[in-house]
């Protein structure tokens, strides 16, 4: 079967003989609530379900479909946690709530039912981002980082390799623009995610990053936007990607609008998470089946590529009246074999090392081999329990700086800095 | 003994009123009085994920008057405000004036013009997003053709995605507008125009030294009930800008929802409510008393 059987009897409940034995020996049917999102591959949930339904015979899993977007169904969540929900037992978090739902008293800690020796198979910056003050509260379900698409077509017509640093990339794109202006006239260089939103805190945290800036000094008890290496990275957006390769309308774009540009043959290079890859190939959704490259982002002269980590993890909520199930269930859809299926039907990164080396899901996503590396050093985005509150300081600097070509970065940055090291102050005064 | 007499009737009359008005009462105090207060209350704690509640007195209501991010989304509120209630204004009275006039289909129209508000906001919200696309946008395809290299990302720009909002609200709102100077309209008597016409006046003339005195009371009311109405505008940027970009659209409402449900700061993001609600009340309190009384000094007239 799916797994071996390490969960402990927390709380002293019976928990059964579990997984497909006989249903007449244990306690009465139990229905999980998961409030979930919309998923991009909805077919690939609905089977995931069907089969743990299958296996586990007296566990009904009952899904609320939450809006896709991250935001959006952090303040649906959010709301029912803070009114103590009973009703709720499942939910994703994204990488970035964990210091807050551990925190708040929210999520159920997770440290008896997923030992040691089990998150050892995961990727370490996946087990990283569920941890809070040394307990652990979420399940990689996969990994997301990101990472660049390109024309494989373009680029192999003009006779380049994918580009290594951000200038090499400009170049590359203005060539093929220069060459295919007559034939390709609604042709862009670069197709990317900068609407005023979480996504563009994950795309500027590459640039930055690539450049050795970073949002946090290295303790995390600062803001360091100020630094020249960031300043730099993001003046290079403002110039050199949204007022020369992109189209203005990517300040409107999340990650569905950039993408559907790149997949309609109008960019030549996009950045976004691992999921594309499957529609990029779908030529049901994509004029460019077959001419897709995708490979680690650049990096500027000096700097290292860098990837935003992303991804979902599972959760129990703390007013759940049914963790053993809910865990029974988060198991079994992080477990080699549901991990293997997701990867090959639906493009997601599993969250297990040992998946990169399966032939079925490399045949499925030959990328992830080169790939490997990125999702091992993903950066993560600053964990602390205010990050909402530092996201929407940094959305609100970013997006003045992009989309208000005059002002002066520098004071945008010192705004920023300002406002960002007064609340992870409070944080800190609150715990000492 | 005679006194108690006297007061009987009294006091019973006294405990029947009360009685009357208790459900009525009951109703406020549960469903307004109650929320308010208690709204007001949690204004003076302080409390986000990772801290305990505090109070902090009118810690909170300080840090609004010095937060810039609350200046600024309350100049691009009261900019939405001024320039949505004038043009709703204009073309609601312009609404208005066709659809009092007798003619065929008029029924038809009446209902017709009354489809944009009928419509929800969000929906209505959401169907302009996709009008003005950058990409599949009717706007652009209207404006441009086949011309696919002039499309105009409408929302990237922030004076334009300002204006964007501006022009849902008016599409959305000037049918209700009409309809409130409408009903003013309809209360002018028709032996007014006919004197007039005798008199010589020209259609101008009629409007002007008839129509439109006679209708302040209606515009006045359409007017406070846009105001308020702007003033609390959500869902419009919640749909079609999320406030973008660089915050150029984004409004009191919107900054408040942000604070409250996704940065988990009650104190404040209440705070923001509690303040609105009172710049409300007294934007209203000063209509009724100014504005409000002069009208009702005239009516009898």
């Amino acid at each position: 079967m799916v797994l071996l059987c390490n969960v402990p009897l927390a709380h002293g409940r019976e928990f059964g003989t579990a997984r497909g034995s006989s249903p007449t020996l244990v306690s009465p049917p139990v229905t999980l609530h998961f409030v979930t999102w919309k998923a991009d591959h909805p077919q690939a949930w609905d089977e995931a379900i069907r089969r743990f339904e299958q296996a586990h015979p007296r566990i009904r899993v009952n899904r609320e479909i939450a809006p896709h977007s991250s935001t959006a169904y952090h303040d649906l969540l959010t709301q029912k946690l803070k009114n103590r929900d009973v009703s709720l037992d499942l939910f994703f978090m994204d990488v970035i709530w964990p210091a807050e739902f551990a925190a708040a008293g929210w999520a159920f800690p997770l440290d008896e039912y997923f030992p040691q020796n089990e998150r050892e198979k995961f990727l370490p910056a996946t087990i990283a981002s569920g941890v809070y003050r040394h307990h652990i509260y979420g399940v990689p379900s996969r990994i997301d980082s990101g990472m660049l698409y390109y024309r494989k077509d373009l680029l192999e017509k003009y006779g380049f390799s994918p580009p290594s640093t951000w200038n090499e990339l400009v170049r590359q794109a203005e060539a093929v623009l220069e060459g295919e202006r007559t034939t390709h006239p609604l042709l862009r260089g670069y197709s990317g995610q900068f609407k005023q939103y979480e996504g563009l805190v994950c795309g500027m945290l590459e640039f930055v990053g690539s450049h050795n800036g970073s949002f946090l000094t290295e303790d995390g008890r600062r803001s360091n936007l100020t630094a020249p290496e960031s300043l730099l990275a993001v003046r290079f957006v403002r110039e050199q990607i949204i007022q020369r390769l992109a189209t203005p309308a990517a300040l409107t774009y999340q990650e569905p609008e950039s993408l559907a540009v790149f997949i309609q043959g109008k960019a030549v290079f996009h950045r976004n998470w691992p999921y594309a890859w499957g529609l990029a190939n779908d030529p049901r959704h994509s004029k460019i089946v077959g001419k897709v490259g995708v490979t680690t982002l650049p990096r500027f002269s000096g700097g290292k590529s860098m990837s935003a980590l992303g991804g979902w993890l599972y959760g129990i909520s703390a007013y759940s009246q049914h963790p053993d199930e809910a865990w029974a269930f988060i198991e079994f859809m992080t477990s080699p074999a549901l991990q293997k299926y997701f990867a090959i039907h639906a493009s997601l990164a599993p969250s297990r090392l040992a998946l990169y080396a399966d032939p079925e899901v490399l045949h499925a996503n030959p990328q992830y081999k080169d790939l490997l590396p990125v999702f091992r050093t993903a950066r993560p985005r600053p964990r602390t329990p205010v990050y909402p509150i530092v996201s929407h300081i940094l959305q609100r600097y970013f997006s003045r700086v992009l989309a208000f070509p005059k002002t002066d970065i520098l004071e945008e940055a010192q705004e920023a800095d300002r406002k960002i090291n007064r609340f992870l102050a409070l944080v800190r005064d609150a715990r000492e | 003994m005679r006194e108690n007499d006297a007061m009987t009737p009294s006091t019973r009359d006294h405990a029947t009123g009360w009685l009357m008005i208790f459900p009525a009462l009951t109703f406020v105090a549960v469903f307004s009085l109650y929320p308010a207060m208690d709204s007001f209350l949690l204004s003076l704690y302080s409390e986000f994920p990772g801290s305990e509640r505090s109070f902090i007195g009118f810690g909170n209501y300080a840090e609004l008057f010095r937060d810039p991010v609350a200046h600024q989304a309350l100049i691009v509120t009261l900019g939405f405000v001024l320039l949505s209630t004038t043009l709703e204004l204009l073309l609601g009275t312009g609404i208005a004036l066709v659809i009092h006039e007798r003619f065929k289909g008029r029924g038809w129209t009446r209902a017709a013009v009354l489809i944009p508000w009928a419509i929800p906001t969000v929906v209505a919200a959401q169907m302009w997003r996709f009008l003005l696309n950058d990409q599949y946008g009717a706007v652009n395809a209207i404006l441009f053709g086949d011309q696919v290299d002039a499309y105009v990302p409408w929302l990237a720009d922030p004076w334009m995605a300002f204006g964007a909002i501006v022009l849902a609200d008016v599409w959305k709102t000037s049918s209700f507008a009409g309809l409130l100077i409408l009903a003013g309209l309809q209360v002018i008597p028709d032996e007014t125009y006919d004197a007039a016409r005798i008199d010589g006046a020209t259609a101008w003339q009629r409007f002007w030294h008839i129509t439109f005195p006679l209708l302040k009371p209606a515009l006045l009311t359409a007017l406070l009930f846009r105001t308020i109405d702007a003033f609390r505008v959500f869902d419009l940027v919640f749909v079609m800008t999320q406030g973008g970009p660089g915050d150029a659209t984004q409004v009191i409402q919107f900054y408040g929802y942000k604070t409250l449900f996704t940065e988990g700061r009650v104190g404040y993001g209440t705070t923001i409510s509690v303040t609105v609600f009172v710049a409300l009340a007294i934007f209203s309190l000063f209509y009724v008393r100014t504005v409000g009384s002069k009208l009702l000094q005239r009516e009898p007239a």
